[in-house]
């Protein structure tokens, strides 16, 4: 579980779940950060979160995980969804075409309300149900080569490839942090609304900050 | 020594009034209900009183229709129900609608079974709007409040009540832009701002918009949030009175997870704050505590309707999407009532083809007194075309301008 107040985290990331409604989102969040999968999982109406903190090398970062509807009608009300999110995690269902055939238009969706430097993974999900697969691998993954994004076929069902999916996005938004963390001299740029936000952190001071890309 | 009150023969579940005074409300609104016009234009007022204090369990089945008008709208419409239900449902609607079916309310053993009355009752009411109002379609949101209706009602009296929910009391809420919601999100903040002041100053503070929690409370009317008994009262309220209540219940939720300095000072960032108001003790939340809690918010009609148009002003030009149109949201059950006498006394009233008559001329009549109307507001028809005029129901209050003002 991971939101307790007293853990120590020298990070928060926001990450996004998108894409379209029923391809599992609901249930990666909940495989992801509770271990927990469920068939009958409600609809999301609102919008959910979940958090888990994990260690990446020698620093503990507090993934904080949104979810929300995917059914198109819900994009006017969830711009505020994306605000200060630094990875999001583009799901399809890899069994209908038509959740892969409208990733661009997510894509669109994702770099209109997100910071352009945003993380993105292509996730093909319910990989178990690979009878009915109906967008091959080769494919999916060449697109999101061709447009600059990580790419993994998971299962939140039997959880394959889940844990991997989001390490990989976190340890990606980490390596640009350090990264930009060498280059500026302006270390610890605040998010909006950040309640963490405030004074700098002297040297070996642990401190919860939001980070901004 | 004082003497106590005679508490009844049966005792009484924990929460819940005893056992005769359920039974006594029951027969007023079998005797309110059977005479449900005279009720409605002449004592709403105690129709209002009796939804505050909750429709007896045994007789929502018999009230609701009544109270949104879902009624007259089946015996206006007949045959509707029947052709939308055998009518095929546009492939894509069915299968966005299909794939909710099981995830509207999974635990509960009336929707487990896909073959089961539960689901399929739910496919049958979700499909008829699609094709009721296509240019609607679906939204998801619609499964809950469906399926709610579905626990007390056939599926036709479920879709008309349905309709009116849509339409009626909360239009452009479910349509394709929801654009009602986003109005009422900023509604929502300014009444904030206005009765609970810290709790506002809080949420700016940790950048919790409204957009963030109240979808879904508003567009399932509760249902995802609530227990499933406060969730009834609402409803019961929320039909006689209209989107006020949804209003009132936002605000005391706001005040119970975040009223105190201690609360808020345990919420020091964005993610505790939506915590919060996620993890009200369920004791707090049951009926009678909280609904007695909503009924005394300091929000009137008025105060809303002021408050839509102030936001409605604010609302940038460049938003993608129709403006919304809070005038055609109803305030409750007599304003429904209203409306749909209004609308059957136009249909009654047609101009007919003109005729040649060659008559006489008649007697002059005698002039036609004035009603008095000083300091009085109207709500029902305010005269008939010939005879003394009839009076509407007074109000007691001032502050509820309703939103017809009907005069012939």
């Amino acid at each position: 579980m991971g939101n307790g107040k007293d853990e120590d985290y020298n990070f928060v990331f926001k990450v996004v779940l998108i894409g379209e409604s029923g391809v599992g989102k609901t249930n990666l969040l909940s495989r992801f950060t509770r271990n927990e999968f469920s068939h009958d999982s409600r609809t999301t109406i609102g919008v959910e979160f979940s958090t888990r903190t994990v260690m990446l090398g020698t620093a503990a970062v507090k993934a904080q995980i949104w979810d929300t509807a995917g059914l198109e009608r819900y994009r006017a009300i969830t711009s505020a969804y994306y605000r200060g999110a630094v990875g999001a995690l583009l799901v399809f269902d890899l069994t209908k075409h038509q959740t892969y055939a409208v990733v661009e238009r997510w894509l669109k969706e994702l770099y209109d309300h997100a910071e352009a430097t945003i993380v993105v993974m292509l996730v093909g999900n319910k990989s178990d149900l690979s009878q009915a697969r109906e967008v091959p691998t080769e494919e999916a993954c060449m697109f999101a080569e061709n447009n600059g994004l990580l790419f993994l076929e998971t299962s939140a069902l039997d959880s394959t490839n889940v844990e991997l999916a989001f390490q990989t996005v976190l340890k990606e938004i980490f390596a640009k942090v350090s990264k930009q963390r060498q280059n500026s001299t302006l270390a610890n740029a605040i998010t909006l609304g950040s309640a963490e936000a405030g004074q700098d952190s002297g040297p070996g001071e642990k401190r919860a900050c939001c980070i901004n890309l | 020594m004082g003497k106590r009150k005679f508490q009844g023969m049966c005792a009484s579940r924990p929460g819940q009034p005893p056992a005769d005074l359920i039974r006594q409300r029951e027969m007023k609104w079998v005797e309110m209900t059977s005479h449900w016009e005279k009720t409605m234009s002449r004592r709403y007022k105690k129709v209002k009183m009796q939804c505050r204090k909750g429709i007896p369990s045994a007789l929502r089945a018999r009230c609701w229709p009544l109270l949104c008008g879902a009624q007259m709208c089946q015996k206006n419409n007949p045959s509707t129900y029947q052709e939308l239900a055998v009518a095929p449902g546009d492939p894509q609607w069915m299968e966005t609608i299909g794939r909710d079916l099981h995830r509207q309310f999974p635990l509960h053993e009336m929707f487990v079974s896909p073959q089961g009355h539960g689901q399929r009752g739910l496919l049958q009411v979700l499909k008829a709007y699609t094709l009721y109002r296509p240019e609607q379609g679906y939204c998801q949101a619609q499964g809950p409040v469906a399926a709610v209706l579905l626990m007390h009602l056939p599926p036709e009296e479920a879709f008309w009540c349905l309709v009116q929910i849509c339409e009626v009391y909360l239009p452009g809420y479910y349509g394709p832009h929801m654009e009602a919601v986003q109005l009422d999100a900023e509604v929502f903040m300014a009444l904030l701002r206005r009765l609970l002041p810290r709790v506002h100053k809080h949420l700016q503070q940790v950048g919790v918009g409204p957009l963030l929690y109240l979808p879904e409370w508003f567009l399932c009317l509760f249902t995802r949030s609530l227990p499933f008994p406060t969730v009834l009262r609402i409803w019961d309220a929320f039909l006689s009175e209209g989107a006020k209540v949804l209003f009132r219940v936002g605000l005391t939720l706001m005040r119970l997870a975040l009223g105190t300095v201690e609360q808020r000072t345990a919420c020091p960032g964005l993610l505790e704050t939506l915590g919060a108001l996620r993890a009200i003790p369920p004791s707090q939340l049951q009926e009678e505590t909280f609904m007695s809690q909503v009924h005394s918010v300091a929000l009137s009609e008025r105060d809303l309707q002021r408050e839509v148009r102030i936001q409605l002003a604010h609302l940038p030009k460049s938003s993608p999407g129709p403006a919304p149109l809070p005038q055609a949201r109803l305030p409750g059950a007599q304003a429904i009532f209203e409306s749909q006498q209004l609308a059957r006394v136009r249909e009654s009233t047609k101009p007919e083809i003109p005729r040649i008559v060659v008559q006489p001329p008649e007697e002059p009549r005698p002039p036609r007194r004035k009603p008095q109307t000083r300091g009085k507001t109207f709500h029902g028809l305010l005269t008939r075309s010939r005879g003394p005029p009839i009076e509407g129901p007074s109000r007691s209050h001032r502050g509820s301008a309703s939103f017809l003002d009907t005069r012939f």
